[in-house]
């Protein structure tokens, strides 16, 4: 019982929260990066692909942190052959029309009309709340602005890097539940071995995540893994396109994705005694700030260079989730 | 008759020599990793030049220098074209010349300054993974503060044996895609013309 009434007000905390961390993820730099997810065609081969994971992940966690890269990407083409062949089928993955188009392509230059068709297939998804998501863009444009840049801005004269970057560590490793569970969700069983261990040794080590002794010591990088994503592999589709205020472009799937990972979230199961929404809502706001200001700039100089603004951002938002659930990281 | 002898002769040491510049290119794994390595660490380069230090006056060197340093680096004939991908061929030749001109403008206002707030940044180039016969994926990764950044160049061979970027993916959006998606609006009603009327206004204001 007790735990019931704590659970509700959690999730008003949570979806508050997750909606700060995610405009701030993803307006800026990352704003292809955070959130979102893929197409609807998230097909189902990604099975296929869940189940080879385990066996690819292995030494990108344990190796150094270019050797893990090497040897994730090292696997990658792998996993894309399996898509591209099972793909043959549900005509989505942008790679596999790529490759498709570029296999024809090889020839000769004036050959390109052809294929390029195969290469306009590229993810898309479903816009009807349009006329709403348009507002919200500007709505979370102006917000950006007017209050979070200016804030980001004023916040990272006052406090020094360093202190910015510990910050970001320890708000990072609260993540880290989520992460691992993300990963064991997906059959990724060495990601989600790794993160456990990131997560235990940034802990003690790190002192409460302060410090990413796990990378820094132990070469073991962070294991990205989010519940959109973990949807997406059981192939789920996006359902349609969300531009959520704060937290910015989204979609059906990804905002249940949102409240999932909510729910795996440490600070989501301390007591309302011990961490008042006011609270939670203040530690949101400067993850959301702290993360700002190391991306100042970076949504300026994609508005800059967008012709459409809207679709530019819709577009990598698709495309950013969709190359997150196929790939093997 | 000698002069014709001799004439042959040359043709053939010319074709041989055209050749052989060819094969080394596509022959060689790491040859396109290695160009837009190269094109990368002259910008860094620049970027970094001690003796480009005071800001401002500095700033509009420093562009032009990268802006010639893309030249060489991309293909921009190749990325219009795939850019507008069905599009292209509802342009006249007039247009289509004046589509890459000003894409290219905009690509170039648009990122140089982005660029020359980078200078700290590591990057490191991984690997490169064939795409098809002529085309290669060139992945590097770009080492921020708090993250890491994966960015990948795709180059084509292009006749003359040299590899140029026509994409360029940054964490899985390809760069065309992403523009093709805006132009795509703007062409399902409207004329090329529009479209280049939007380009010719959003470039002369940068």
């Amino acid at each position: 019982m007790l735990r019931e009434k704590l659970q509700k007000g959690k999730t008003m905390k949570a979806i508050h929260s997750f909606i700060l961390a995610f405009v701030l993820a993803l307006c800026p730099a990352s704003l292809l990066a955070d959130t979102s997810s893929i197409t609807p065609n998230a097909e189902q081969s990604q099975d296929t692909e869940t189940l080879t994971a385990p066996q690819m992940s292995p030494e990108s966690g344990v190796a150094t942190p270019a050797d893990g890269m090497m040897s994730f990407h090292g696997s990658s083409p792998t996993a894309y052959t399996y898509v591209q062949d099972e793909n043959a089928i549900s005509l989505s993955a942008q790679h596999t029309d790529a490759e498709k188009k570029e296999a024809q392509e090889a020839e000769p230059v004036e050959g390109k009309d052809v294929n390029e068709e195969a290469e306009e297939e590229g993810p898309s998804i479903a816009d009807p709340l349009a006329p709403f998501n348009r507002v919200m863009f500007h709505v979370n444009d102006k917000l950006y602005f007017w209050v979070l840049k200016p804030v980001a801005q004023a916040y990272s004269h006052i406090i020094p890097e360093d202190f910015r970057i510990v910050f970001s560590n320890a708000y990072d490793n609260l993540k880290s539940p989520a992460r691992m569970l993300n990963n064991l969700l997906q059959l990724k069983l060495k990601a989600a071995g790794n993160e456990l261990i990131r997560f235990i040794f940034n802990s003690i080590a790190g002192i409460g995540g302060l410090g990413d002794v796990a990378k820094d010591a132990l070469g073991i990088k962070k294991q990205e893994a989010d519940f959109g994503q973990t949807l997406g592999r059981y192939g789920i589709g996006h359902g349609f396109y969300i531009v959520l205020p704060l937290f910015g472009p989204s979609s059906l799937r990804d905002t249940v994705g949102l409240a999932g990972d909510r729910l795996m979230y440490p600070l989501t199961y301390i007591s309302d005694v011990d961490l008042s929404l006011e609270a939670s809502a203040v530690i949101f706001a400067h993850e959301k700030v702290n993360d700002t200001s190391f991306k100042i700039g970076d949504y300026e100089s994609f508005k800059d260079a967008a012709v459409d603004p809207y679709v530019a951002m819709r577009d990598a938002f698709v495309q950013h989730r969709k190359k997150k659930i196929e790939n093997i990281d | 008759m000698k002069l014709k002898r001799e004439a042959t002769k040359r043709q053939l040491i010319g074709m041989i020599v055209v050749l052989s510049l060819f094969v080394p290119a596509s022959a060689f794994a790491g040859a396109a990793l290695e160009t837009v390595k190269g094109h990368v660490d002259k910008v860094l380069e620049v970027l970094r030049d001690p003796a480009l230090k005071p800001a401002e006056s500095a700033k509009k060197v420093k562009k032009d220098r990268i802006r010639a340093i893309s030249e060489k680096m991309f293909d921009f004939v190749e990325l219009s074209k795939r850019t507008l991908a069905q599009n292209w061929n509802r342009f006249s030749p007039e247009q289509q010349k004046e589509f890459i001109e000003l894409y290219k403008s905009l690509l170039e206002d648009a990122y140089a300054d982005k660029i020359l707030t980078y200078s700290d940044e590591k990057i490191a180039f991984i690997k490169e993974v064939q795409l098809s016969e002529k085309t290669v994926e060139v992945q590097s990764t770009v080492f921020r503060k708090t993250v890491e950044i994966p960015i990948y160049y795709r180059v084509i061979l292009m006749k003359d044996g040299v590899w140029r970027v026509y994409d360029v993916v940054i964490e899985g959006v390809s760069l065309i895609s992403n523009y093709r998606a805006q132009f795509r609006e703007i062409l399902s009603n409207k004329p090329p013309e529009s479209l280049l009327e939007t380009l010719r206004k959003k470039v002369g204001k940068g």
